[in-house]
């Protein structure tokens, strides 16, 4: 996502293995997805990683010192891109559930209401 | 056993069926007699019956002894309905074409403006005015500066901005608008600021003395939207508004003066 025009995903780690199934689908989506991907999306920094014997895994750096990891084991590439751009839409806070659903700092323009108020 | 027997029977019922329906007129009397049979089979007949037949609902209206042709017409509509159903599940297998985007959008009440450029400046101070949007199907009270968190919007990437047409109150300090349902004319500007998923909700299914238990995990789509500006109520008002603030700022004292 992107806070105020500005992109808080900075840098997307993408590992694989290049001899494991789980990988396989990781595999295809770097050589089909992924260039268009890193096309689209300038801001940020595409780092691929080759780590042999583990399963595939996306992780995500934030402007926020967050970081995000997501498992893309035995994944088609369609899906490792979904999980992809998920990292990007994202700002990196962390997953509470909402108290509320509409965030301000001016909660009243026209005055709070209380008892004492007559109109 | 008991189940061979039945399959056995109907398998009977299903060749007689298939002799009958070639006599195109079904007389009431035919299907008198053939009444008593679905009861006694096992529900599977009626899986069978139903493909013969391609419609199970001929025996809901052959029990009221409907004539005939209501009974055809009957059949019509249920398969205009299923048609229908069709072209819904094409419809959310995402094949959009631009026009049909743009209404799905307006229907939930907003408009994509394209992305957000790096030269835009739609960031502003706040303003005291507010205004009320729906969203879908939820209501929001909005000034400018608010971030707000709606379903997930369709065909919006982040960053994009965004015209929030149903608009049903504005309001500043000193005058209030209100819609009859929506003001045609006023707009909220907005910017998608996230796509995320919401914590996760477990769905905890549980039935007594049964061994039943089912847990499901559920996170919701939630897009962030952040607001921009609101447009509607005068620029006069907007102009007036650097005395209001103060106004605004020194009303909070008397209040709490008062009280």
């Amino acid at each position: 996502m992107a806070l105020r025009g500005v992109w808080q995903l900075k840098k997307l780690i993408v590992s694989y293995c290049d001899w494991g199934g789980s990988s396989r689908g990781i595999r295809a989506f770097m050589e089909s997805e992924l260039p268009t991907f890193k096309e689209k999306n300038p801001q940020l920094e595409v780092v691929t990683e080759l780590i042999r014997g583990q399963h595939p895994h996306l992780k995500g750096f934030y402007k926020n010192k967050n970081e995000r990891v997501v498992c893309v084991k035995n994944m088609t590439p369609e899906d490792i891109l979904l999980y992809g751009t998920r990292l990007r839409n994202a700002l990196g806070r962390k997953v509470v559930k909402l108290k509320t659903r509409h965030v301000t700092k001016h909660p009243s323009v026209q005055g709070t209401w209380t008892t004492d108020v007559k109109f | 056993m008991a189940h061979r027997r039945c399959l056995l029977s109907l398998a009977r019922y299903a060749t007689a069926i298939i002799s009958q329906k070639k006599m195109p007129p079904l007389s009431a009397v035919e299907v008198l007699t053939r009444k008593p049979n679905p009861a006694i089979t096992i529900p599977n007949s009626e899986l069978s019956w139903f493909s013969l037949w391609s419609h199970s609902r001929h025996f809901s209206s052959s029990k009221s002894e409907d004539s005939e042709t209501e009974v055809e017409v009957e059949m019509e509509e249920a398969s205009d309905v299923e048609a229908e159903h069709d072209n819904a599940a094409s419809d959310l297998g995402r094949d959009y074409s631009p026009v049909e985007k743009e209404a799905e959008a307006a229907a939930i009440g907003y408009k994509v403006l394209g992305p957000l450029q790096r030269s835009d400046r739609v960031f502003k101070d706040y303003e005291p005015v507010f205004a009320v949007v729906q969203i879908g199907s939820h209501q929001f009270k909005v000034s400018n500066g608010d971030s707000i968190f709606t379903e997930r919007l369709k065909f919006c990437e982040v960053n994009d901005k965004l015209i929030l047409n149903k608009v049903l109150l504005l309001g500043s300090p000193t005058q209030t608008i209100i819609g009859r349902p929506i003001l045609p004319d006023a707009a909220v500007h907005a910017v998608v600021e996230e796509h995320a998923l919401d914590a996760k909700v477990i769905i905890f299914k549980k039935k007594r003395r049964k061994n039943y238990r089912r847990t499901k995990g559920h996170r919701q789509e939630l897009t962030k939207l952040r607001i921009t500006d609101i447009q509607g109520i005068e620029k006069q008002e907007i102009k007036t508004d650097g005395k209001p603030l103060k106004a605004a700022v020194k009303n909070p004292e008397k209040i709490a003066a008062a009280v």
